[in-house]
């Protein structure tokens, strides 16, 4: 494959991104009487009880830089993050008007009472606050979840008119587990040679999967992979660094880009935390509720979105993402008013801080503009690391 | 033997350097400066390099670092990119070895810098307000009162008796100029007042970055404004606890380039040393 395809590839995504009417879903559904399509809030979902009813799980991560909030104000108070307000614009903006059903994942206060206001705003909507288990005991949050999925399910069963079998499930699993695996693979690309699969780019793909049938998506990863593999791109003298706190209110693309600018490669990162959440594949053999159960508790990411149960163990992950991937700082980077990310912020710093890893952090809102303070954060950081690491 | 280029791409100009690092001796090879003047940047710097390659008679093959500073990062065929700060503070050491603070007086910004003897930056400060700290801001002037910029200095210094510039507003003093002409104020007189207005910002900024007794390298477009020089000595000597003396050097302008090139040579030598050869690209 040559330069043009994954210009060509990044462009469409791009496109994609900058859709607030949500057209490339809007067509999914007119193309056949009776889909229906569901929307998800970042961080979590089981997006495969969706596609075993055969509906579009759309991810709907507010309004981004593009979109002017007016209505969406007067339901938080202003110095609450964005994407409450930005989701709720494009709510009453009539943007959402084609989504079945809303489901808002158990991710802090502010998305909960987002789950109320949505009742209440669009009482024809199905709309659903998804709870996931904060206890990673098989019998307590084993079964809490277990009973989450399958109300999920029947749920969904009512809206498309249609029972589900076992069977569909785990077809569906099938298929995502697919997604991942193509997904995987390109962040591993990037960690080993992150000159040639720019964060930018990465994220664009992965945002594309959040709008697109996971079918075409994982094709098109495959095709990004293969085009960005084949591509001769020049190798800069940047520092290697990891991104966090960036799972829920998404950073505009121009931040990303930015701190690529100053000198930093992205080798790893929590942006599209749904696309990764599991970090294995889920079995297809047996109960597939329990099996997406199980990934959960056993087989997911660990990031300040999920609770930590061991203190020992508190933030580890990032520790071990660093030797992994040879980053040699970590950004952290979070949406103001962000109560996962924030809260959990000084402990995870005091992790790195003991095992000697740098790190800057800076807050940000879907709607930021203004980056040369961040271009000046993250390349002084670079600066550091590049000259003064080994002093 | 270490051929390092550094290109500082300025909001008013654009300057290019290639060094030659050997056994801890640097020997500045050549170098080339370009007024950007409504062109394209990412252009100029091409032109500035490859005039600085050709000066040196090189070829860029023959370059191990190609490093960018200021609003560089995009050129393509960088190496390495540092933040302006760390290229000014190894710029001013290089210029004046006995510097430990830095003032970069540029066509936008004013940065204040404290620096060890290596150039680590060991803290710095912008101007917060826009233009008005800045060269753009005494070109504008120079251009209201018809003098030509490199008059500037030598107008301040003949000043009697300097008029005040309240605003710190670049837009609100070049009203405040134009009352000056108005009301027949001397052009060194309006100049020298602008100069202590700018001073005093500046000579603040370097305050509240803990410079007490340090030489200041002043480096930028603004370095050789002799009468910013001698205003900036006026307005720290009027401040308690502080003893800096100001300097600036022929190459000022330079500061970024040359702080870039060398960085470049020290990283890719740090490079060699741990077997990841970074030719540049």
């Amino acid at each position: 494959m040559s330069q043009s395809d994954t210009a060509e590839i990044v462009a469409r995504c791009h496109v994609l991104y900058e859709d607030l009417n949500f057209t490339a879903a809007r067509k999914w559904k007119d193309a056949e009487p009776g889909r229906k399509v569901i929307g998800y809030m970042p961080v979590y979902v089981p997006r495969e009880i969706i596609h075993a009813v055969g509906m579009l799980p759309l991810g709907i991560l507010g309004g981004g830089d593009q979109l002017e909030v007016i209505h969406g104000d007067a339901y938080y108070q202003s110095y609450i993050c964005r994407i409450p307000r930005s989701t709720i614009e494009l709510g009453v903006s009539g943007r959402l008007d084609f989504v079945d059903g809303m489901l808002f994942p158990s991710i802090c206060d502010v998305i909960r009472n987002l789950s109320g206001m949505w009742k209440m705003m669009f009482p024809g909507v199905y709309s659903k606050y998804f709870d996931v288990p904060q206890t990673y005991e098989d019998d307590v949050g084993g079964t809490f979840y277990e009973n989450e999925l399958t109300e999920l399910l029947h749920d969904l069963e009512e809206l498309a008119g249609r029972k589900v079998s076992e069977d569909d499930l785990r077809r569906s699993i099938e298929v995502y587990n697919r997604n991942r695996q193509v997904v995987r693979q390109l962040y591993a690309l990037r960690a080993q040679k992150p000159w040639q699969v720019p964060a930018a780019e990465v994220y664009l793909v992965l945002r594309a999967g959040l709008v697109l049938p996971v079918e075409e998506h994982t094709d098109l990863v495959e095709q990004y992979l293969a085009a960005a593999e084949s591509e001769d791109r020049p190798l800069r003298d940047n520092c290697r660094v990891i991104l966090t706190g960036m799972f829920c209110e998404q950073p505009p693309l121009n931040l990303i880009k930015s701190l690529e600018l100053s000198g930093c490669y992205v080798v790893d990162d929590d942006l599209m935390l749904v696309t990764r959440w599991l970090t294995d594949d889920v079995p297809t053999a047996g109960d597939p509720l329990h099996n997406l159960s199980q990934a959960f508790l056993h087989h997911s990411e660990s990031t300040a979105a999920k609770y930590e149960p061991n203190p020992e163990e508190k933030g580890q992950y990032l520790v071990r993402a660093v030797r992994r991937t040879g980053a040699e700082g970590v950004i952290f980077a979070s949406p103001s008013f962000c109560d996962p990310a924030l809260l959990d912020r000084p402990m995870l710093q005091n992790v790195l801080k003991e095992a000697g890893i740098p790190f800057i952090a800076f807050k940000y809102a879907e709607n930021s503009g203004q980056m040369q303070p961040i271009r000046e954060q993250a390349g002084t950081f670079a600066d550091s690391i590049k000259l003064w690491s080994a002093a | 033997m270490t051929l390092s280029a550094g290109i500082d791409v300025g909001t008013g100009a654009v300057k290019a350097a290639i060094f030659k690092v050997e056994d801890g001796r640097e020997e500045w090879l050549a170098r080339s400066t370009l007024r950007i003047r409504q062109r394209d940047p990412m252009q100029l710097a091409e032109e500035a390099f490859n005039e600085t390659l050709e000066k040196a008679s090189l070829r860029i093959d023959d370059l191990d670092y190609i490093a960018t500073t200021g609003e560089g990062e995009a050129i393509p065929f960088h190496t390495g990119h540092f933040y302006s700060m760390t290229s000014h503070a190894r710029g001013a050491i290089y210029l004046n070895e006995n510097a430990t603070a830095v003032l970069d007086c540029g066509a936008l910004h004013g940065r204040a810098i404290v620096t060890d003897k290596r150039g680590k930056v060991l803290g710095y400060k912008m101007t917060s307000q826009c233009a008005s700290g800045s060269g753009q801001f005494l070109e504008n002037i120079a251009r209201y009162l018809g003098i030509a910029q490199d008059e500037i200095g030598k107008l301040s210094v003949q000043a009697d008796e300097p008029e005040t510039v309240s605003s710190i507003c670049a837009v609100l003093a070049e009203t405040d100029v134009i009352n000056m002409v108005s009301r027949g104020i001397t052009a060194p007189n309006i100049l020298k007042g602008i100069h202590l207005s700018m001073a005093s910002r500046l000579a603040r900024l370097l305050k509240s970055i803990g410079v007490t007794d340090n030489l200041v390298m002043v480096t930028g477009g603004l370095a050789l404004d002799k009468g910013l020089i001698a205003a900036l000595g006026e307005e720290l000597a009027k401040m308690k606890g502080v003893e800096a003396e100001v300097t600036s050097h022929p190459d000022s302008i330079y500061a970024g380039a040359i702080g870039a090139a060398l960085w470049g040579a020290f990283r890719y030598e740090i490079l060699v040393a741990s077997g990841q050869l970074l030719k540049a690209s």
